[in-house]
């Protein structure tokens, strides 16, 4: 059977593996081999080694754009974690209306990030109108202001996958805590926490990762502004692309760099929470 | 652990706080039916006598942006790309978990660096292979999405097949059936669950994806629908804010209508991609 | 089993569409019929992007040509042409901003010399040519004037108020006098119904460029004239810096608008706070009649105003006068596009369809001799008329020199900082001149 299977191997991965080629195989390699290279398009490039490479760290904005997306990723991942683990504890409980707050808290989840971006312009620039000041008067305005989308949009996300964490939990390990006369907190730090851990491994990865790479809101809500000083890393590597002639080489060893970020984030973030998980 | 203290105050917490959640929303509605001036200068009043245009602000917008087109691309591009991927990568997945020879683990090993790896990386010369291939148009990007979006799909599919147990498809086999149609009758049914768990992902991410189709379409015959709100930074940058909020509205109608219908699976999808991430 | 079959025919009918349709897309590449040419126009002025497509599907219906328009969002303009150049389709006719933006470009500028572009126009020392001069590559087809708009029947109200500045509009011809009467109206302004002098200094990417490019044209133009410099030069000095200073005082603090939500503030406030009557001034260029006009300021009350910066004998300054906007066909373009994009042009200028829609409808003053019965009636450029009649020497666009798009950048951020007060002075000054510098190193080292 193992045989015949491995024969029809073609048929079953082909398809993929030909889109997969084309629509990351081959940037990809291209996209490294070009880091190294000066090119103003792809047909066209010379080698220059790790010239560009120096020219990322030497560019402000670059060094710039990587804390301002780290505090950002950090900021994001704790607040919505904290908020949506203590939203979803609540809404397991049966009450009136659980139900329909869980649908209301994950809607926003559904809209894309370039039309969040200028709802959030809207409401922001409203608010802060009434201090005479706007979302791009400082990099601390746009920064809490993406806090602020960041949370709306993901807290719902996460929310749902805790609570199905908190519904996996035996409900008589909680009686039997409470039996044995733990209090409320003792039970949440001690039981519920533990074994919740797989749920807040993969929450705090996915806003991790998503902070990290976050474009389209950044795009649509500052767009950098001002003076560049709100940009997260992903818009930064867009702009050097794109908008300053002769740094396209510069703006692809950025990406490289950008990708080398993510992915050790990726592996640290994985380590920790396995070995928590297990110390459970 | 089952029921709060006091549960009618919980009700009514949560009641405040819902309304405060969907207010940017309601906010964005109010102000699709005001004047352009007006909505810079008081955002938060609702309109008055002086202030409402009525459906103005949505035929500007709509004729600005050619709003019906685009949705008619951003609708064509999603369902495409997502029957494709769901197709192809179910396929793969299956295949690299039974076969489980060298070539299917270092594919597997290729698709999980997909996962990590960020658009800014490929953006440049993805934009590039795809107008060399003459892709760039929302049936090409079928076979783009396929190709960006495989990581993602295959993993949680392999994933899901692990669980599968093998004398089901040893049967199949017995019964004289080939690869193929033990995968199609057999397997398929089996998967149905992880098939909408990455479909529901999958059109989400489809559907509001910006980058990807801006630096691969041909903008000149096709946009989508956050293209086309993008594209509302009209003359030298400044934004037209009626014809804003008109179009924000009509890109989240289709997303609300679809949420409502779908909800239950929406919510179920998120969990089982989560638990198997 | 038979809604399985159903899907999986489904299945197989997706992927071979698919696969047909990106094989097809494939074949027919470039391969689309070449004998005929076409044009694909990336234009650049969103203001007149519906005008253009207008005009585009006229010479189509009129010669059955194929030409396509496209204008970039704002903004966008490099970043479009960069992406749509290395396509297969890329656009056979784009435009450069001057000498920086051809430079860029050069390799892909075709020959113009014997086109009827660069033949009709009036003066043929404003084209853009290869180093040696042996090609022209670039030809401008719209010369446009700014400086600072102002509404006349405001104006005259202040001017009969006790103890004003002045009392004719002539008198102003410095930057001391401009000043006098601006602080005049601020101080004034319940009086004369009006919410400040100058219309807000928006700092939104829509609006930031009439300060970081066009104001600073003013003191880059007296600088240049002292030295003698023509071209680019590799530094700058910044002689002429407090007079920029000066006026952006005086445009930020007689103001309709708070200094610190200049961040926002977007061209369209601007617009929208002059052709409403509630600002007597406001910098910006013939262009922005298109949005003034029909409002509540009547034709007759649109004038235009030097932008005076303290400079030594302004008496005799007049209004700025330049092109941005310079035409350039891509030789890399089969030689069919190229000639029907020639062809195309020639009728956009010698026309009665062409010449009506450029001159009326888009309100261009164009530099060809065809638009002879087709002159603007856009009173802000009869205003520049007016100027040159009375023997004013206009002020050159010199931001054609400009090193790069970053520069104007660091410059529009430090005067946004300083305007908001979260940045000082000597950082504006540090853009201009330190900036100038390090951009100009950088683009040449790139080149």
């Amino acid at each position: 059977m193992k045989r015949t299977l491995i024969r029809w191997g073609w048929l079953f991965t082909g398809p993929t593996l030909i889109a997969f080629m084309i629509g990351f195989v081959v940037p990809f390699v291209l996209g490294v081999y070009l880091s190294f290279t000066r090119f103003t398009t792809v047909t066209n490039s010379t080698w220059v080694g790790f010239d560009n490479y120096l020219g990322v760290f030497a560019d402000g904005t670059f060094v710039h754009s990587l804390w301002y997306t780290a505090a950002f990723a950090i900021v994001t991942t704790v607040v919505i974690n904290v908020a949506a683990f203590a939203v979803a504890y609540m809404l397991v409980k049966a009450f009136r209306g659980a139900n329909l707050f869980r649908s209301v808290f994950f809607m926003p989840n559904l809209i894309g990030g370039i039309v969040l971006g200028y709802i959030w312009m809207l409401l922001l620039n409203g608010l802060l109108g009434i201090w005479a000041r706007s979302i791009t008067f400082s990099a601390t305005y746009g920064f809490w202001g993406m806090v602020a989308l960041m949370c709306w949009q993901q807290i719902g996300y996460m929310m749902v996958i805790y609570i199905a964490g908190l519904q996996s939990i035996p409900g008589e390990l909680i009686e039997s805590a409470e039996m044995d006369g733990a209090s409320r907190s003792q039970t949440l730090w001690n039981i519920i926490i533990p074994l919740v851990m797989p749920s807040i491994t993969v929450c705090t990865f996915l806003t991790i990762t998503n902070g990290f790479k976050m474009f389209d809101q950044n795009l649509a809500l500052t767009n950098g502004a001002p003076s560049r000083l709100s940009e997260l890393l992903a818009l930064n590597i867009y702009n050097t692309f794109y908008a300053r002639t002769g740094f396209e080489g510069v703006g692809q060893a950025k990406a490289v760099v950008f990708l080398l970020i993510v992915a050790v984030i990726a592996l640290i973030q994985n380590r920790l929470a396995r070995s928590k998980e297990t110390q459970a | 652990m089952n029921k709060p203290k006091h549960p009618l105050l919980w009700t009514i917490v949560f009641t405040i706080v819902s309304i405060a959640y969907m207010y940017p929303i309601v906010l964005v509605i109010i102000n699709s039916f005001k004047g352009k001036v007006f909505i810079s200068s008081e955002p938060f009043s609702l309109p008055d006598a002086e202030t409402f245009v009525g459906w103005e602000n949505y035929t500007r917008g709509v004729a600005l942006t050619d709003f019906f087109s685009s949705f008619g691309w951003s609708l064509v591009i999603t369902l495409g790309s997502a029957a494709l991927i769901l197709l192809c990568t179910s396929m793969t997945a299956w295949w690299i978990v039974r076969a489980d020879t060298r070539y299917a683990k270092t594919l597997y090993t290729t698709f999980l660096l997909n996962l990590v790896v960020p658009f800014q990386m490929v953006m440049f010369t993805l934009s590039w292979l795809t107008d060399f291939l003459g892709l760039g148009n929302p049936f090409g990007l079928w076979i783009i999405y396929l190709g960006f979006g495989a990581g993602l799909a295959v993993f949680i599919f392999t994933g899901f097949v692990k669980s599968i147990p093998l004398e089901i498809e040893e049967a199949a086999t017995i019964d004289g059936c080939g690869p193929v149609r033990t995968f199609f009758q057999v397997v398929l049914p089996i998967m149905k669950p992880a098939v909408i768990t990455v479909g529901i992902l999958e059109v989400m991410w489809l559907w509001n994806d910006y980058l990807l189709p801006y630096l691969t379409l041909d903008l000149k015959h096709y946009k989508t629908i956050p293209i086309a709100v993008q594209y509302l930074k009209g003359g030298y940058g400044s934004i037209d804010m009626g014809a804003m909020m008109g179009i924000l509205v009509l890109a989240m109608i289709p997303v609300i209508v679809f949420y409502l219908v779908s909800q239950r699976h929406i919510i179920s999808g998120v969990v089982a991609g989560a638990v198997k991430g | 089993m038979n809604k399985h079959r159903a899907v999986r025919m489904l299945a197989a009918g997706i992927v071979a569409i698919s696969l047909s349709g990106a094989l097809a897309a494939c074949g027919s590449g470039s391969s689309s019929d070449d004998s005929a040419g076409k044009v694909y126009y990336l234009n650049f002025k969103p203001e007149q992007a519906q005008d253009w497509e207008a005009l585009a599907a006229a010479y189509t219906d009129e010669t059955g040509v194929d030409v396509t328009v496209q204008t970039a969002a704002s903004g966008t303009y490099e970043t479009t042409l960069k992406s749509e150049m290395a396509k297969s389709d890329a656009p056979t006719l784009f435009q450069v901003n001057g000498p920086v933006g051809l430079a860029t470009w050069k390799d892909y500028a075709a020959d113009l010399t014997d086109t009827a572009i660069y033949e009709h126009l009036s003066d043929q020392s404003i084209a853009l040519t290869s180093d040696d001069d042996s090609q022209v590559l670039a030809i401008p087809y719209v010369m446009e004037t700014y400086g600072i708009i102002y509404n006349k029947a405001l104006l005259d109200e202040y001017f009969a108020l006790p103890g004003a500045a002045a009392t004719s509009v002539d008198q102003i011809t410095s930057f001391d006098t401009l000043a006098a009467v601006a602080e005049g109206i601020q101080a004034n302004k319940d009086t004369l119904g009006v919410a400040g002098a100058f219309t807000s200094a928006g700092f939104d990417s829509s609006s930031d460029w009439r300060f970081k490019t066009h104001l600073a044209n003013i003191p880059l133009y007296y600088e240049y004239k002292d030295d003698g410099v023509t071209g680019q030069p590799a530094t700058i000095k910044g002689t002429y810096l407090d007079g920029y200073k000066d006026i952006f005082d005086l445009y930020i603090n007689n103001s309709t608008t708070e200094p610190s939500l200049l961040s926002s503030k977007t061209i369209d406030d601007a617009t929208s706070e002059f052709a409403l009557g509630q600002a007597v001034f406001y910098q910006n260029g013939t262009w922005a009649y298109n949005d003034i006009k029909g409002q509540s300021v009547p034709d007759d009350d649109l004038g235009m105003l030097p932008i005076y910066i303290g400079a030594p004998g302004e008496e005799d300054q007049g209004l700025t006068t330049g092109s941005e906007n310079y035409w350039v066909i891509n030789n890399k373009s089969s030689e069919a596009d190229q000639q029907a994009t020639k062809d195309f042009l020639e009728w956009v200028i010698t026309s009665d369809a062409g010449r009506d829609s450029l001159a009326n409808t888009m309100g261009f003053v164009t530099p060809f001799d065809t638009f002879g019965d087709y002159q603007s009636t856009n009173p802000l450029v009869l205003a520049d008329a007016e100027y040159q009649a009375a023997g004013k020497t206009a002020v050159t666009w010199n931001f054609t020199t400009m090193p790069s798009e970053q520069w104007k950048n660091g410059v529009g951020q430090a005067l946004l900082q300083y305007a908001q007060g979260t940045g000082d002075w000597d950082a504006v000054r540090s853009a201009f001149v330190d900036g100038w510098a390090t951009e100009y190193e950088l683009a040449h080292a790139n080149a």
